[in-house]
């Protein structure tokens, strides 16, 4: 390749070369492509606008912001039906009957109780949920106290600063809702019988259309 | 080939006619090729280690039981040793075969030192052995590609830098070309940014020889890692392959260039651009908000200035495709390249922050990356050496099927591999997200969305063997033709004129096509601009080319840097996130040390599906005391960032001895060793005593008597253990000190300034915090 000719054209295109050789390498002149010279450009001329429309000071652009919004219209999509709950052992046992809300609480107790009290209730490192004996429960809201405060010297943590106080008491009724199935976890029965849950006080209109 | 001789005279003036002008006196020289030889070696070598390792990596997340009880090769201390082993053992080596063999015959000099080349060599792989050393035994910084520790990050500083870069500018210098080709000029860059990203990247304040804390901490250690973390695959991945491209490509094609013009504009392009695009792996994280959106758009402006190289590359081949038919290093170059440009595309689109939102912490980053690295480096390195083997050793390839059979049987792993993993991401990113609609998770549980993509993995393994049996079809076939090697290599002499010290432009002075024509000066100006005559210039002054490049880097970083590290309101800080205490330390660093950050994120972005698994999202002045910063870039297991306090002590203890006691179907290695392992209480103090030298505030008590104060927090903890249900005497063993660690990750933005408490109103302490991290980030946005 040893070019030297003044005007060296290659394949009887209209291609020049730059006349550079480099161990043999050459060059040719051609031209930027066209249309890489204009993506080139237009990813350019992209920036300021989305630069401005971000960060241009307009409120409710920002990450942080768009998140409030989203957290405030989620909690509307999931509670805006039952409103604040308290729990109280009329609402954990009204909940414990109503089969779409109970399969909220599963979705609370999958995402964070499964680790210690096994996939369905019997129990792990935590104690079994399906049977009659309790450790720290007496009455049905004890249920909800636990979850909030944590319990056994913190083998049980407490969840209020991590959970709604919806989510507490839904999966509270989820929880409430395993006794009786009685399934064969890994421990013994721990903690002493207590009595059965209290009965569902059918109050007027709002009672349950359904179920179990 | 290598007949090279005298016969090959004055091309001094590189082509042009008039070169006599331009010559000095005759010099008679021969190149350097058995250094060549050494570094094509150690590639092949060190390919076929990292490629293994990465098999072996592939291996046990399929299959985690394999490595229980033996610490040493579990995922987490592996999947580091695959990743250097594949940068800067395999990569690393190709990279140095190709700036040695091509600087010389570019330049028409041999490299300015034999013995630099040399120390060179054996330094790296020096260096190479002492990373595959220290990384199994849980020796790492635990920043992702710079894990190495302090002792060797010096000894890469001083081989790069002084030895290969001194090297090398020193043979630029005494070139007999006048001009410096465009590969040169993607050589420089890299030495250059390399040497840059890899010092400022590894500031760090030592622990003893084998351990240390980086000057840098959470949200600013974030962004100086993803400066490093990005720029690496931009100067070691990227650019030095473009110059080897630049070189073996025409020359096996041959075939000139496509275009002169865009070498310059997308070289230039590339380097200045390319260094503000790092923030584009913390999308959604606690970097400040216009960080993330700089790192973004320069990711998008880079898309073009990366396919300039692709097109230079493939349009080279023009003319030339008959001959892809049936040169399988050709075949080799053009999926490279074609792979290059795949990757180069999904790069900026990967970075545009809707699309991050939901790749991040997902397969699809695995699969992007193994495109580039498999395709584009390995396939890059692997025309190389097939088009070298003859040259350097100086006989022909021992057998040419095998290469043909190399060639196919690594385009079908390398599919193998990502396409089932780009689902992997595809659908794990998607369960992770998925809310039914009343507004709940569809897959609370995470180890359900990991089990359902380990059908993916498996095909990986499969894939990954394809490429690995590839790599040994070129292993045997090296060393079969090195066998076949004359007893003796020629050396031909050459023979080239020394530059004089003056340039003399060969012939009359460009016509401008407009001379004469009846526009304006001006158009004349832009004209004489856009035919390059300016950088022409350049290109005969190496030492003014290097500063410019340098400047070009420095410049680019310092806009990004400068504000991330000076805006006080980037980081607001939070009154109650205090230090960690002595113990706490110390399981920090046992996290660090066995690399958790390779599964486990801490940093919890705002999306209503994250927050809803995880807890409430990561603010940047949670981790001002966290050095190194864990956030992790890919979630394997769950995010960490709100650990404590959700677990147990006596749950983090069962699960350490075996995942699947707690967590069935977990792909989690049992850390029993940590269980059997001696708590070293007396090595705790100089952890505190650096941590302190850095800022954070300790008691007197924490630093002079540093084993008791960690001793009574490891009592505590394991009478904990036991009236949960646990053993005794746990205080005796490492895994205290880690589960102290994780009892405290995130539990700081929840605090009352006065521990101990009732815990009512944490959580509307929690919203006044968020608040004022809010504030704070909306008043640094408009300072930027």
């Amino acid at each position: 390749m040893n070019t030297t000719t003044p005007d060296p054209t290659h394949d009887a295109d209209d291609e020049h070369t730059t006349g550079h050789v480099y161990d043999g390498i050459e060059e040719f002149d051609n031209p930027l492509p066209g249309w890489w010279k204009w993506i080139f450009v237009a990813s350019i001329a992209f920036c300021p606008p989305y630069w401005i429309y971000y960060h241009g000071g307009t409120p409710g652009r920002s990450i942080e912001e768009t998140y409030s919004v989203a957290l405030a219209d989620n909690t509307r999509l999931q509670f805006e039906e039952i409103g604040e709950l308290q729990p109280t052992a009329e609402t954990i046992v009204k909940y414990m009957y109503e089969d779409s809300w109970r399969r909220v609480g599963s979705i609370v107790f999958q995402t964070h109780c499964v680790s210690c009290h096994g996939r369905d209730g019997e129990g792990k490192v935590g104690p079994n949920l399906t049977d009659d004996v309790y450790k720290n429960v007496t009455h049905i809201e004890d249920i909800a106290s636990v979850i909030n405060n944590g319990a056994a010297a913190g083998a049980m943590p407490k969840w209020s600063n991590r959970l709604h106080p919806n989510e507490v008491v839904l999966v509270s009724a989820y929880v409430a809702s395993l006794r009786g199935m009685d399934l064969d976890g890994p421990r013994g029965p721990e903690g002493k019988t207590i009595p059965p849950w209290p009965e569902l006080t059918v109050s007027d209109e709002d009672a349950p259309a359904d179920d179990s | 080939m290598a007949t090279v001789t005298s016969t090959d005279v004055p091309q001094g003036g590189s082509g042009d006619s008039h070169a006599a002008t331009d010559a000095g006196r005759m010099e008679q020289f021969s190149y350097d090729d058995s250094i060549v030889r050494m570094f094509a070696a150690a590639t092949i070598v060190w390919g076929l280690v990292a490629t293994f390792v990465g098999l072996t990596v592939a291996v046990l997340l399929v299959l985690p039981g394999i490595s229980s009880g033996l610490e040493w090769i579990n995922f987490a201390r592996l999947r580091p040793l695959h990743t250097n082993a594949a940068i800067f053992a395999f990569a690393g080596n190709a990279i140095f075969a190709a700036v040695y063999y091509s600087t010389q015959r570019l330049c028409k000099a041999r490299m300015w030192s034999d013995a630099l080349s040399r120390i060179h060599f054996w330094g790296w792989q020096l260096i190479i052995v002492l990373a595959a050393i220290t990384l199994p035994l849980g020796i790492t910084q635990s920043k992702e590609y710079a894990e190495l520790e302090w002792p060797i990050d010096i000894l890469i500083a001083v081989i790069w830098l002084f030895v290969f870069g001194g090297n090398f500018l020193m043979t630029l210098i005494h070139r007999r070309e006048r001009h410096m080709y465009v590969a040169l000029w993607f050589y420089i860059a890299t030495i250059v940014t390399v040497a840059l990203l890899h010092i400022f990247n590894n500031l760090v304040v030592p622990i003893g020889t084998w351990a240390s804390i980086p000057i840098y901490a959470g949200v600013q250690d974030a962004f100086m890692q993803w400066w490093y973390g990005h720029n690496a695959v931009a100067f070691f991945l990227t650019t030095p392959f473009l110059g080897l491209m630049y070189y073996f490509l025409p020359k096996a094609a041959e075939r000139p260039v496509f275009s002169y013009r865009l070498s310059i504009i997308h070289f230039w392009s590339l380097v200045f651009i390319y260094i503000w695009a790092g923030p584009h792996h913390l999308h959604f994280t606690s970097l400040p908000e216009w960080a993330s959106t700089l790192g973004m758009l320069f990711s998008v402006m880079l898309w073009m200035p990366s396919w300039g190289g692709m097109l230079n590359g493939l349009l080279t081949l023009r003319g030339a495709w008959h001959k892809v038919a049936t040169d399988p290093v050709l075949k080799f170059y053009v999926v490279g390249v074609t792979f290059y440009g795949m990757a180069t595309f999904e790069g900026p689109a990967l970075s545009v922050k809707s699309i991050n939102a939901f790749t991040h912490y997902t397969d699809w980053t695995i699969a992007h990356v193994h495109a580039g690295a498999l395709g584009w480096n390995g396939f890059m390195a692997f025309g190389m050496l097939y088009w070298l083997m003859p040259r350097i050793f100086q006989t022909k390839i021992w057998n040419e099927k095998l290469v043909s059979l190399h060639f196919w049987i690594g385009t079908l792993g390398i599919l193998l591999y990502i396409v089932p993993i780009y689902a992997a991401g595809l659908m794990q990113g998607w369960m992770w997200r998925a809310m039914d609609d009343t507004g709940h998770l569809m897959y609370p549980d995470f180890i359900e969305t990991t089990q359902s993509i380990v059908p993916l993995w498996w095909l990986r393994v499969v894939g990954g063997l394809m490429y690995f049996s590839g790599v040994v079809m070129l292993g045997v076939n090296a060393l079969m033709t090195w066998l076949h090697r004359p007893s003796e290599y020629e050396v031909p002499v050459i023979s080239a004129p020394r530059l004089s010290d003056e340039y003399h432009a060969p012939g009359k002075p460009r016509q401008s096509p407009l001379e004469g024509v009846a526009v304006l000066e001006m158009s004349k100006k832009i004209e004489s601009f856009a035919w390059m005559g300016w950088h022409r210039r350049w290109e005969r002054l190496p030492v003014k080319f290097t500063v410019l490049v340098t400047l070009a880097v420095i410049v680019a970083t310092l806009f990004e840097a400068i504000p991330a590290f000076l805006i006080r309101n980037n980081v607001p800080t939070i009154a109650t996130v205090k230090p960690y205490t002595p113990l706490e330390l110390a399981g920090r660093h046992i996290y660090v040390s066995e690399g958790c950050y390779n599964c486990h994120s801490q940093q919890i972005r705002p999306m209503v599906s994250e927050t809803k698994r995880y807890g409430e999202y990561s603010k940047p002045g949670e981790g001002i005391y966290d050095r190194p910063f864990q956030w992790g870039s890919r979630r394997i297991g769950p995010d960490l960032a709100r650990e404590g306090g959700k677990q147990s002590s006596f749950w983090h203890w069962t699960h350490f001895e075996n995942p699947e006691n707690v967590s069935p179907g977990s792909v989690m290695p049992s850390y029993v060793h940590l269980l059997t392992e001696d708590m070293k209480y007396d090595a705790i103090a100089p952890h505190v005593q650096a941590a302190a030298y850095l800022g954070a505030e300790y008691t007197d008590e924490d630093l002079n008597d540093t084993a008791a104060v960690a001793m009574r927090q490891a009592e505590r903890i394991a009478a904990e253990i036991v009236e949960q249900g646990g053993p005794a005497k746990t205080y005796e063993k490492q895994a205290v000190a880690l589960i102290a660690y994780l009892q405290r990750v995130g539990i700081d933005l929840f605090a009352e300034e006065t521990p101990e408490t009732a815990a009512e109103g944490t959580a509307s302490e929690a919203d006044s915090e968020e608040q004022t991290a809010m504030g704070a980030g909306d008043t640094a946005d408009d300072q930027s």
